[in-house]
């Protein structure tokens, strides 16, 4: 497939990122791009699986689906926000097309940009670069 | 990206390539069993070793290969089956597989242990001496390793190869996810890219506004330098070729290229995919300016609408991949064009029929020609001017032109009538606004024009007819309208009064503010100016718009009331 050729010029010095996602094509696709792109990729598929992950791996950023067995990714989002060692990590959303996040949930969780699937993963690189140079 | 090492999969048949990673996993997890692994080019150069090896093998045995034995390896990997070759090394058990790859010899795995005998191995002294090794410091070296006879050996190289292959498989299937998530990802970005283009496909934007998106997503997905559209003759009227992105061509190569695509297309509506375009004789006279070339066409049933064309892929030639997803942009783009031909069309059919239908009204009265047009106009600058958003100015331009559609249902002599009405006749006249609602009343798509038809002849401090509205009471169009209308009747002769000075009019206009005029509505008026408002009406009359006299300097000044 052809892709524009920014992917690898990104500087990210390995920055380590999470994706959790219960679709494997979406890991598939999403570390893919990611590792191309020069991260570290750590991937989770639940939410459970993405909580003790986060805390093991305290990654710079967590790309997680919203719908998922057990624990949403809004709950994980939630729950490691509330976690000083935690609290920190910027998050990314993926969700169903036409899902709204309320402002409330959005400074409880730490997500800090929402895409809806299908998404494109050129729009998604772009965007955890974007997430990764604003200010904490 | 690391080097990678090429093996046959023996049980298979197929070939695929051992990253150094892989041999590396499997030379230290066998390295305490006495296993060596080597891998040697077809020419017999070593290219791998498990370089933690004990110096039994990094001194000894890899000298060996490196002195003639890698040579004699190679060819004896090369006529398995043929003349036999001496490919042994004293005191060492060797196992060799030739690696086959699409039926050429890519390499040769070669697996070493300790000889069992090894004691008992006279020719191990010469062949030590030939590398000017200690024989005794080689055998207390070899002795530090396991030994192997020759059936454990047998067993041991076969379980290795086994484990090799599974290896090779894990990579080949991780090659193979990797590449369908490329394959995945890809279809993703063409997914979204035409989810936006659909949803972007609202009639009311402009073609050019709609190709632009489509050509600039298009060069951001493929990394070419510039796409563009050229679309057949009378499919859009006027429409040239466009084409967007950092690469632009001069326009006569654009416009040939535009007509030499669209012509082709005509005959087939295969793409057209041109990687070098200097060579190619139809289209060299671009080479100077571009190197690739990849066109599709925009086609309906029956209906061949235009092109679609992208330049210069800067990273390599156009794939299948672009050629598709050009296909698609280039389907999509087909329909919405179809459609908004459609639209013009009727748009311009129902526009010309009001046209006509109001000129009639117009006619009804020689002093009136060209009024519905330029109030139409006016009101719709004054909209424009106040802020309205594009739908509602067009709404307003419409209710413009009907305002005074209602005039058909009043007598010709009331309405010619030089000299002041009767109170009876001035009744007949008030009625206009009512009638020409009546008319539209049960015309669905206008419901929103028809309150500018109804009450227009309001004023806003609530003296005007026929309901006696006022204020923000009366619909907004109606007091659009009604300043326009004003304004139009006072710079225009009529059968009752000569035409008043634009100066005048609006100082007249700026009089009646808060009075007869909403007073917003006639600061953007005032706004506008003398000076445009005469550019306005110019254009008008440059499109045989009828006559008014805004430039002629008449010296009556009717009070503004008077308009009918």
């Amino acid at each position: 497939m052809t892709l524009i050729s920014t992917d690898a010029a990104v500087a990210s010095s390995a920055r380590k990122i999470l994706v959790v996602d219960d679709e494997s094509h979406i890991l598939h696709v999403v570390s893919l791009k990611l590792r191309n792109a020069g991260f570290t990729v750590v991937t989770g598929s639940d939410g459970q699986e993405g909580l003790d992950l986060a805390h093991s791996e305290l990654p710079d950023l967590i790309i997680t689906d919203f719908q998922m067995p057990q624990l949403s990714g809004l709950e994980l989002c939630r729950r490691l926000r509330q976690e000083p060692a935690t609290s920190h990590i910027r998050a990314i959303m993926l969700t169903a097309r036409g899902y709204q996040l309320g402002p409330q949930d959005a400074e409880q969780s730490g997500i800090r940009r929402m895409l809806s699937k299908p998404f494109s993963p050129r729009h998604l690189l772009a965007t955890v670069n974007e997430v990764l140079n604003e200010a904490a | 990206m690391p080097s990678q090492a090429t093996i046959t999969d023996s049980s298979s048949g197929a070939a695929a390539s051992v990253p150094t990673a892989v041999l590396d996993t499997l030379a230290s997890r066998w390295r305490c069993s006495g296993l060596f692994i080597s891998l040697l080019d077809p020419a017999g150069a070593v290219v791998y070793h498990d370089s933690h090896a004990s110096p039994f093998f990094l001194e000894y045995v890899l000298a060996q290969f490196r002195a003639e034995l890698g040579k004699s390896l190679a060819l004896g990997a090369d006529r398995i089956g043929r003349a036999p070759v001496d490919r042994s090394i004293p005191g060492v058990l060797l196992d060799i597989h030739p690696l086959i790859e699409k039926r050429r010899m890519q390499g040769i795995l070669v697996l070493a242990a300790v000889d069992a005998a090894i004691d008992r191995t006279e020719d191990l002294q010469r062949a030590a001496g030939r590398l000017r090794l200690d024989a005794q410091w080689l055998l207390a070296a070899a002795r530090r390793l396991p030994p192997a006879d020759d059936n454990s050996f047998a067993h041991r190289s076969r379980l290795l190869l086994d484990m090799l292959h599974d290896q090779i498989r894990l990579a080949a299937v991780q090659r193979e996810i990797d590449s369908v998530s490329g394959e995945l990802s890809g279809s993703y970005e063409e997914l979204t890219l035409i989810y936006q283009l659909t949803a972007s496909m609202h009639i009311t934007r402009t073609p050019a506004d709609f190709f632009r998106q489509a050509c600039t997503e298009y060069n951001e997905f493929t990394g070419v330098r510039s796409t563009g559209v050229a679309l057949t003759v009378g499919s859009l009227p006027g429409a040239a070729p466009a084409m967007f992105g950092p690469m632009s061509l001069p326009a006569p190569e654009l416009h040939r290229l535009g007509s030499l695509l669209v012509d082709a297309f005509n005959y087939d509506q295969s793409p057209i995919i041109i990687n070098d375009l200097a060579a190619s004789p139809s289209y060299a006279f671009l080479g100077r300016h571009a190197r690739q070339l990849l066109a599709v066409p925009l086609f309906r049933p029956q209906k061949h609408l235009g092109a679609l064309f992208a330049l210069d892929k800067i990273a390599s030639d156009f794939d299948s991949h672009d050629v598709k997803l050009l296909i698609s942009i280039a389907n999509a783009s087909a329909i919405y064009l179809e459609n908004s031909i459609l639209y013009e069309d009727v748009r311009g059919l129902v526009m010309g029929l009001l046209h006509s239908l109001t000129s009639a009204v117009d006619a009804k009265d020689p002093y009136t020609c060209g009024h519905s047009r330029r109030v139409a106009l006016l009101s719709r600058r004054i909209a424009r001017e106040a802020g309205l958003d594009e739908a509602q100015c067009e709404r307003i331009y419409m209710g413009g032109l009907l305002h005074d559609v209602g005039k058909i249902g009043v007598p010709e002599h009331v309405l010619s009538k030089p000299g002041k009405l009767t109170a009876e006749e001035f009744d007949l006249i008030r009625r206009h606004p009512a009638i020409g609602a009546r008319i539209l009343k049960d015309v669905k798509q206008i419901q929103d024009v028809i309150p500018g038809v109804l009450y227009h002849h309001e004023r806003y401090d609530g003296g005007g007819y026929p309901a006696g509205l006022a204020g923000e009471n009366i619909p907004l169009i109606g007091r659009v309208i009604c300043l326009a209308d004003c304004l139009d009747a006072m710079t225009s002769t009529r059968t009752y009064r000569k035409a008043m000075p634009l100066e005048a009019a609006l100082v007249e206009i700026d009089r009646g503010r808060g009075r007869q005029f909403d007073p917003a509505l006639a600061d953007a008026l005032l706004r506008i100016g003398d000076g445009r408002l005469k550019s306005l009406l110019a254009a008008h009359h440059a499109l045989g718009g009828g006559g008014t006299l805004l430039d002629s300097a008449g010296d009556s000044a009717p009070a503004i009331g008077e308009t009918r």
